[in-house]
């Protein structure tokens, strides 16, 4: 199904890889690598909201789950901003 | 954040689903308004002068912005990061869909008998743009799981993630803002039988039932899993609307036997033939005096190079081919092709009635296009969107 390429009609073809993925990096590790890293913050993400919920449980205060994925977040990508 | 549905099918998700999901969403908050306005800064400090500097001008058109970013630092990281996020939306909902296929179905056949409808045509050709490509990244497009709950859990669920919390509590900020709008600066209009085209799961549907609760109001989609997700979740709220299984460019309905034809994000899904046809066909169905409406993405015409490159990103990386063409196309024109007169057209934006509230939307219904198009919220799912749409009466 995702084989099927219906592009844009002024897409030049350098714009994807030979798969038909979009790159972006000259040098297309750099493509998946965003996304590895990507997918590590998010599973440390999971982890930081499971301990989050243990120790609610454990003191009975609770802290916004929002609020605390935001920090994350802006602390774990905060070398990217300004590229 | 990630929003919670409003109705029985929403997730029974595990806290390491509803941990995914709140990530996903924090990621593209971040991508969407910081990376976004860092991307804007190095286009300003950095690929504009360069494209200057080799062309002797400004970049003059989306193409022109693209052409300058390709290859930035800050297009590289925001473009990479959105494309994987994007992925981590559909990946976030979908272990709970598969795990909660049983309980969805049980679900829908508890509010079976809730007034309302839903008309499969398996014999429909499936247009190729709704079935053979993964539509936004979407794996297995509208048509995964056929005719099951599948696509339009995975597409609610998504959206939930998605949104932001930017398109409502019910995902339906866009047709309660869009309803509003009109039925404020069209006090006398009263419809009678409202048609939306392109629905999905009717989430933009439910709120022209509830402005006009009297009308009668149909929903089609070519797609037939979102429209029995979608007839089983509008049931489930009391919203009496009756899913048909059909194309847009070729409406199985009597000519003049509508009031309304309105869509939302749908045109930019359509081949440049289809949607003219689309077009021609909403024509024929409305009765004189009958309003087209659409809300979409505003056209390039009225945006700078870089805001019209910012929402045509998606066509060249986010799996929506048809993206940039609907865009460079001019709303005025796709009207009066069909035959609505000239002097009927009108376009506007208006303010998210879940940001600004009932009153904004009001005070935008008073004045003619109050806020203007090429702003930065306009169309873009950021923090104070806006949204834009268009219509115009048969005579």
């Amino acid at each position: 199904m995702s084989g099927e390429k219906l592009r844009p009609e002024d897409a030049p073809p350098s714009l994807y890889d030979d798969q038909g993925n979009a790159r972006f990096f000259a040098d297309p590790a750099m493509d998946r690598f965003v996304a590895v890293v990507m997918n590590l913050a998010q599973e440390v993400w999971v982890q930081e909201e499971r301990l989050l919920a243990l120790e609610a449980e454990k003191t009975g205060k609770s802290a916004d789950p929002e609020a605390k994925v935001k920090e994350f977040i802006d602390r774990v990508f905060a070398p990217i901003r300004e590229a | 954040m990630t929003v919670e549905l409003q109705h029985p099918m929403k997730p029974d998700a595990t806290p390491e689903e509803i941990a995914r999901g709140r990530f996903t969403s924090g990621i593209r908050s971040l991508i969407l308004n910081d990376l976004a306005a860092d991307m804007r800064a190095a286009y300003d400090r950095r690929a504009a002068p360069a494209f200057k500097k080799e062309h002797d001008r400004e970049p003059e058109t989306s193409r022109e912005a693209h052409q300058a970013l390709r290859g930035d630092p800050a297009f590289n990281i925001y473009s990479a990061m959105r494309v994987q996020a994007q992925k981590m939306v559909w990946a976030s909902v979908a272990d709970s869909v598969e795990r909660e296929a049983d309980r969805l179905s049980h679900e829908a056949r508890k509010a079976a008998d809730a007034p309302g409808s839903l008309t499969l045509e398996p014999g429909l050709d499936v247009p190729k743009n709704v079935h053979a490509i993964d539509v936004h990244l979407m794996p297995g497009s509208y048509t995964r799981g056929a005719d099951s709950l599948e696509a339009g859990a995975v597409y609610d669920r998504g959206l939930a993630v998605f949104s932001m919390g930017l398109m409502g509590a019910n995902l339906d900020d866009i047709g309660l803002s869009m309803s509003q709008y009109i039925k404020q600066r069209f006090p006398d209009f009263a419809p009678s039988r409202i048609l939306d085209t392109g629905c999905t799961i009717g989430h933009n549907t439910l709120p022209w039932k509830q402005a006009y609760p009297d009308a009668e109001v149909i929903a089609i989609d070519a797609a037939p899993g979102p429209l029995a997700y979608g007839s089983a979740r509008a049931k489930m709220q009391g919203q009496e609307v009756h899913f048909q299984q059909m194309c847009a460019d070729d409406l199985g309905f009597e000519d003049e036997s509508f009031d309304v034809v309105w869509s939302s994000m749908f045109l930019h899904e359509l081949s440049k033939k289809q949607r003219a046809k689309a077009f021609e066909e909403a024509y024929r169905v409305l009765k004189p005096g009958g309003l087209v409406i659409h809300m979409e993405l505003p056209p390039n015409e009225q945006m700078g190079a870089f805001d019209g490159f910012y929402l045509d990103w998606d066509s060249y990386y986010n799996n929506e081919p048809y993206y940039k063409g609907y865009r460079d196309e001019v709303p005025a024109d796709l009207c009066k092709k069909a035959g609505f007169g000239e002097d009927t057209f009108f376009e506007f934006v208006v303010p998210s009635i879940g940001i600004y509230g009932e009153e904004a939307v009001a005070e935008a219904a008073k004045g003619d296009r109050a806020e203007g198009v090429g702003q930065e919220t306009t169309g873009r799912l950021a923090e104070g969107v806006m949204w834009y749409g268009y219509g115009a009466f048969k005579k």
